[in-house]
């Protein structure tokens, strides 16, 4: 649904480039830590989620000052270097020396990331409540990238839109320059060395960027899995209630509505993603890097929109099951949790069972198949 | 007599070449106004001139078709704390006979403060 002759063209054209496999000879590298986008977020197509980890690495002064060590080769170190980088001895990117702490991010699926783009800021800044002044123990605030936007991209929230992440995604994953990052990734800041780098910069234009960002404009939120049981139909519809009880739901925002856009796919839009998109303190034992605004304890609401897609759950996928992702929320979520933990057997039950139906229940844009 | 014409006319070249550079300047900060370079975190979008605390051009080079100004910048937004530095290369190409800014390379950036 949704999609004209021409937006569905660039879709396709854009699902080339995200699935297009570079090599040292048209560009990957020479420090990288993957050849395509869809190497990463591949599972169980284009898009989704990924067995790679990332390591990130910042330093942070507290109470609240954040360095993201960019002339170290921070925030992201590249874990795979090409074989004319590894002839001089360098396998991959080290942690910065002046990093205070390291952290691991597994890929994420990006089904509907259309939707999370075309939110208005104000709807997102109108959940803050930096002070709690309603007293519930959540406070939730927004990160904003160096340059003081809004930032909704990333476990951290840092990134503003889709289009920059995405820009940045070429350089930082694949190793690929663009007309916005014309020279490669450094090594911990020092340039790479003469002749490992046999591609001639740009290696991708801003056209084929915006392309990918298209793709992944267009590509359609993960459909609700659909329960015929009618008995497990009532469970599932228990779960939604007990997802509200227990406060779940403050802070992994059932629905937002996305603004006015010359796009109808993505025109005022309901988006079922299940997050604030907000910053909370999720307390010691989550915690690892600081980005841009967010300490090492604060964490972006992870949105569950393509939780049934997961096999791995929390930042670094320390959580085997969605259970053991729930009994690990401490920080403001603490509360949430200890009320879950609280709940009968059966009710539990009902919340896991809801929990693996959610998806975006309103807008197919373009099915991905 | 003709010292001091010399040194009127040296004074006056100086100037007019000060003024050029100032006003170069100045077109390339209003130019940068909507431009966005890098990505991910590693990522700035000129909202405003306020923001560019400052800008040298550091360099020119230009044939007919393109213009390219390596320049430095101090870059600081009200809203967060953190001033950084960064290289730039902006990119200028001539469409229907005037040079316009088509793209803004980020070389490279630190945070300073
Ligand atoms: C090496 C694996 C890898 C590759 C290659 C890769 N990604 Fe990712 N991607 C990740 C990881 C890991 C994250 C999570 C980063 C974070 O949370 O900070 C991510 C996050 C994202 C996000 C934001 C998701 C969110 O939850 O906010 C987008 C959008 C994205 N990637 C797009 C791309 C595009 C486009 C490409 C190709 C240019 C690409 N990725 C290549 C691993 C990868
Ligand atoms: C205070 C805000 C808050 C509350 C309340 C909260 N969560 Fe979360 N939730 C988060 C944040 C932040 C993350 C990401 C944490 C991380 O990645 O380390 C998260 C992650 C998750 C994940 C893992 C998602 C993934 O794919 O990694 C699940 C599942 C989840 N929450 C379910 C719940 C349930 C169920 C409840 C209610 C019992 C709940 N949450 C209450 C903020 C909250």
């Amino acid at each position: 649904m949704g999609l004209t002759k021409d937006q569905l063209a660039q879709f396709e054209q854009g699902k080339v480039v995200f699935k297009r496999v570079f090599t040292p000879e048209n560009g990957l590298g020479p420090l990288f830590n993957g050849n395509a986008c869809s190497e990463c977020h591949e599972d169980p197509v284009a898009g989704g989620v990924g067995d790679e980890v990332e390591v990130h690495a910042t330093r942070f002064v507290p109470p609240n000052t954040c360095d993201p060590l960019f002339q170290e080769g921070g925030p992201v170190i590249q874990q795979n270097a090409t074989p004319l980088l590894q002839a001089h001895g360098i396998q991959k990117e080290e942690i910065p020396p002046s990093a205070t702490s390291q952290a691991r991010r597994t890929t994420p699926p990006v089904f509907g990331f259309g939707l999370i783009d075309a939110i208005p800021d104000e709807t997102i800044l109108a959940y803050e409540d930096p002070n709690d002044k309603d007293g519930d123990g959540i406070s939730g605030r927004a990160n904003r990238s160096i340059d003081g936007r809004l930032g909704r991209f990333g476990r951290k929230a840092a990134v503003n839109s889709l289009s920059d992440f995405n820009a940045g995604a070429f350089p930082q994953e694949q190793g690929i320059t663009t007309p916005r990052l014309p020279v490669e990734e450094t090594i911990n800041g020092k340039p790479v060395p003469q002749g490992t780098d046999p591609a001639p910069d740009p290696e991708i234009s801003l056209a084929e960027i915006e392309q990918v960002t298209n793709f992944l404009r267009f590509l359609a939120p993960p459909p609700r899995k659909f329960v015929k049981d009618h008995r497990e139909q009532e469970q599932v519809e228990q779960g939604k209630k007990i997802f509200g009880k227990v406060r779940c739901a403050r802070c992994h925002v059932p629905e937002m509505r996305t603004g006015p856009s010359n796009i109808q796919a993505l025109n005022k839009r309901k988006v079922a993603l299940y997050s604030d998109l907000l910053l909370h303190d999720m307390g010691p034992v989550l915690a690892d890097i600081c980005l841009d605004l967010a300490t090492p304890s604060e964490f972006r609401t992870e949105l569950l929109m393509g939780l049934r897609f997961r096999k791995h759950f929390l930042h670094d996928g320390r959580a085997k099951t969605i259970k053991e992702a729930i009994e690990q929320h401490g920080g403001e979520a603490k509360n949430s949790r200890d009320a879950y933990t609280a709940l009968s057997a059966k009710d539990k039950e009902a919340l896991l069972k809801f929990l693996e139906t959610i998806s975006d229940l309103f807008v197919p844009a373009h099915d991905n198949g | 007599m003709k010292i001091i014409s010399l040194f009127v006319l040296f004074i006056l070249t100086a100037t007019t070449v000060f003024a050029e550079q100032r006003s170069e300047i100045e077109q390339c900060r209003s130019d940068l106004i909507g431009q966005t370079m890098g990505g991910r975190e590693r990522c700035w979008k000129f909202q405003s001139p306020s923001q560019i605390k400052e800008l040298v051009i550091q360099n020119k080079r230009e044939d007919v078709q393109k213009r390219v100004y390596s320049i430095t910048l101090i870059l600081q937004d009200p809203k967060v704390p953190g001033k950084y530095k960064a290289e730039a290369q902006v990119v200028y190409e001539k469409v229907d006979g005037q040079m316009k800014i088509k793209s803004v390379g980020l070389i490279s950036i630190a945070k300073i403060e």
